[in-house]
């Protein structure tokens, strides 16, 4: 190859490496911003509701348009595209006490779809399996056996504690860390059987009286720990819906056996019967969809409360960077265009007779055309191989400089677990294979017109050319 | 340099796909027989007008071995180009093989000149950074010829041209005369029925011009092919079938060789 051509090459790769560098870096920077962004929360599941202020009119939704979170909020949510399940979830309204073993703590019981929630809850499993259908089966958060105490050894323990502290006092046992949950190793709570005790409340004659009713379930699995985040999980016991109805229509009914029914307890019964769910929780099919699933649910009257919000303004903002970064590095390419065509026309006159000569022994305009477009789109498409190579070069060593100091953390704020293939920029296949491809047309569209003027050159002079 | 090698491995089946569709333009098979009607040429544009050609009317059979003999600026490659179909006549009409070429668009030329016409030139013209065995390709490689076949053709052609061992060496690494081996062998490749050559024996020394000739005649006995030389050198002209003189853009004298 000529140097000529190799520094046209030259010119190009260095288009090519400008243009993928950049584009790497914002979107690895983009990367960066949605993963500090899922720390607070999965992206793909939005809890929805009903939305309580219209935007537009700037007035509060009155209660009978707002929406209302029961079967038929489903069935609408349902046909939202890029909504792959809809989960929803009832709590007890009682607190609930789960007991296992010797052990029990109160826990928060919430109500699950378990045939819609199973493929996308199954992956937060950590211990055990997932809710199968069955009716007495629970799985629980990652803090509940955490939470449970063994009541009777702790109180046995604080009366051998006191009697011991009133001798030496300022013992280690004193000053020393609480048994605290989270020092307390937990025990396996996986795979044992369990009982749920509901206590109903209810008073005769304004004395309250107390009822206590016990299920026994099974403990069939247990959640990882960041499925369970948000504070308030850390105590979730999950079980299937008719255990919830259940309990709840437990619960209510003994409210209504109070004799005098009052008009708020039947429409909390009219409630129960029209089955108004507490939260919903929709799992949308790709982080890709999230914003378009999120204006969908706006235009149908829901609210979502998630960090999915702020995806739209940081794909604007960083769209606008990538525009900004590569419209910069393509001026880069579009000179290496001009030296192409350049190059490929400086050839055609040194070439003018090699080309007069291949017209005499019959070589077609067509022909002539091709071997220059071809010339041509291979400059670019060498170029373009090259410019890969030397940004994906460039974007390693900017990795390797960004995990050596300190630059990730900092970007992070200090959230999330500091991963350790966490990468400031990065290549995806995608980019790779339009680099290739670009440069290639570049370099083709380069060689129209200098292959143009060759097969336009007559033959006559071209061959009594020196 | 042009990658002919290169790039026609990648995209030898598209010449191949390309050469069939023009071969679609039907064209009769070349018999080489050639005749010029009342053709009048003359060069420049616009208002000044060079005349060159006046009222030539040639007939040449299939296999002559044709002498175009002339003084220079009598107007014979001039002529030679026209013949060629490389220029366009003014006036009058020029069939070769029965297909009026006078008529044709540049493509259909080119794909004319492939099937049914070899060029030997003065200065060979070999593309300098092909081999010998490159060059003879060519005019196939256009033809969308398989490589195996081609090469195969060509080295056949070369060898019979008595440049056997030489295949391989690029024309600086060749001798005037063997050069014009080479050009004569790229000439004959595609078996055209014509072969036109602009004073193929002018630069070469006396010896190496006689043999050359003797090639030249070897093949139009062999395979039939009419040759049509431009020439100055009574050598040439002695060894012809026939010589046509030219003077002034007018030809003056057709002799034919006694038999």
């Amino acid at each position: 190859m000529k140097l000529r051509t190799a520094l046209t090459s030259v010119g190009v790769m260095i288009g090519t490496a400008a243009i993928v560098a950049m584009i790497a870096l914002s979107l690895g920077l983009k990367d960066n911003a949605v993963k500090s962004l899922e720390n607070f929360g999965n992206l793909t599941e939005l809890p929805v509701e009903p939305m309580y202020w219209d935007e537009v009119e700037n007035r509060p939704i009155p209660d009978d348009e707002r929406k209302k979170l029961n079967m038929k909020a489903i069935q609408e949510l349902k046909s939202v595209p890029g909504i792959a399940a809809v989960m929803p979830m009832k709590r007890l309204y009682e607190q609930a006490k789960l007991k296992v073993g010797r052990r029990e703590g109160y826990i928060e019981l919430i109500g699950v779809d378990v045939r819609e929630s199973a493929d996308y809850r199954k992956n937060d499993i950590e211990k055990g399996t997932y809710l199968s259908g069955s009716p007495q089966e629970i799985v629980v958060a990652y803090g509940v056996p955490r939470e449970l105490r063994d009541m009777e050894r702790e109180k046995r323990e604080e009366r051998r504690r006191n009697a011991s502290g009133g001798r030496q006092s300022g013992g280690p046992d004193m000053w020393g860390p609480p048994p605290d949950m989270d020092n307390q190793p937990a025990f396996n709570i996986v795979d044992k059987a369990a009982t749920l005790i509901v206590t109903r409340e209810y008073r005769v004659d304004d004395e309250p009286k107390y009822e206590k009713k016990e299920v026994r379930v099974r403990v069939v699995g247990q959640l990882t720990q960041s499925e369970g985040n948000r504070y308030r999980d850390m105590r979730s016991v999950y079980a299937p819906f008719e255990l919830i109805k259940e309990l709840n229509d437990w619960v209510m009914r003994s409210r209504g056996d109070e004799g005098s029914v009052s008009p708020r307890s039947r429409e909390q019964a009219k409630q129960q019967n029209e089955l108004v769910f507490d939260e919903i929780t929709v799992k949308v099919e790709s982080r890709e969809q999230v914003e378009s699933v999120v204006k969908a649910l706006k235009e149908k009257g829901y609210e979502v409360w998630s960090p999915a919000r702020e995806l739209e303004s940081i794909n604007n903002f960083f769209f606008v960077i990538q525009l900004v970064l590569g419209g910069i590095a393509a001026i880069s390419l579009l000179v290496a265009t001009i030296g192409i065509v350049n190059t490929m026309i400086m050839s055609i006159l040194e070439r003018t007779k090699e080309i007069g000569i291949m017209k005499v022994i019959g070589a077609t305009v067509f022909n002539i055309r091709w071997l220059f477009l071809m010339e041509s789109g291979f400059i670019g498409l060498i170029g373009g191989l090259a410019g890969l190579g030397i940004a994906w070069g460039a974007v390693e060593l900017v990795n390797i400089l960004g995990s050596s100091s300190d630059i990730m953390q900092n970007m992070r704020m200090g959230y999330g677990p500091s991963e350790e293939n966490s990468r400031l920029a990065y290549i995806p296949s995608w980019l790779a294979l339009f680099a290739i491809g670009f440069s290639f047309i570049i370099g083709l569209l380069a060689g129209i017109f200098p292959a143009i003027r060759a097969s336009r050159l007559s033959a006559l002079q071209a061959i009594r050319s020196e | 340099m042009i990658r002919l090698t290169v790039v026609n491995l990648f995209f030898n089946g598209f010449f191949v796909i390309y050469a069939k569709w023009g071969a679609n333009k039907k064209m009769a098979n070349a018999t080489g027989e050639l005749t010029v009607k009342d053709v009048n040429h003359s060069y420049g544009t616009g208002k000044i007008k060079v005349p060159v050609l006046f009222d030539i009317n040639l007939h040449i059979n299939q296999g002559e071995f044709v002498a175009l003999c002339g003084s220079s600026g009598s107007g014979k490659s001039t002529l030679l180009n026209l013949l060629a179909g490389l220029t366009k006549p003014e006036q009058g009409k020029i069939f070769v093989s029965g297909e009026e070429i006078s008529r044709f668009n540049e493509n259909e030329l080119c794909l004319f000149r492939r099937r049914s016409m070899g060029f030997i030139f003065q200065s060979y013209n070999l593309l300098p950074n092909l081999t010998a065995l490159e060059n003879v390709e060519l005019p196939l490689i256009f033809s969308g010829v398989s490589t195996k076949k081609r090469r195969q053709k060509a080295t056949e052609i070369l060898n019979r041209v008595g440049l056997e061992g030489r295949l391989d060496h690029k024309p600086n690494e060749l001798s005037g005369g063997q050069q014009q081996r080479v050009s004569i062998a790229r000439a004959l490749v595609n078996q055209p029925g014509i072969i036109l050559a602009d004073e193929p024996t002018g630069n070469l020394d006396s010896k190496t011009e006689l043999e050359i000739l003797a090639l030249m005649r070897e093949m139009n006995r062999e395979n039939g092919t009419t040759f049509i030389i431009v020439t100055h050198e009574q050598e040439v002209a002695e060894r012809s079938d026939r010589v046509i003189y030219m003077q002034d853009g007018r030809v003056v004298e057709k002799r034919t060789r006694p038999a």
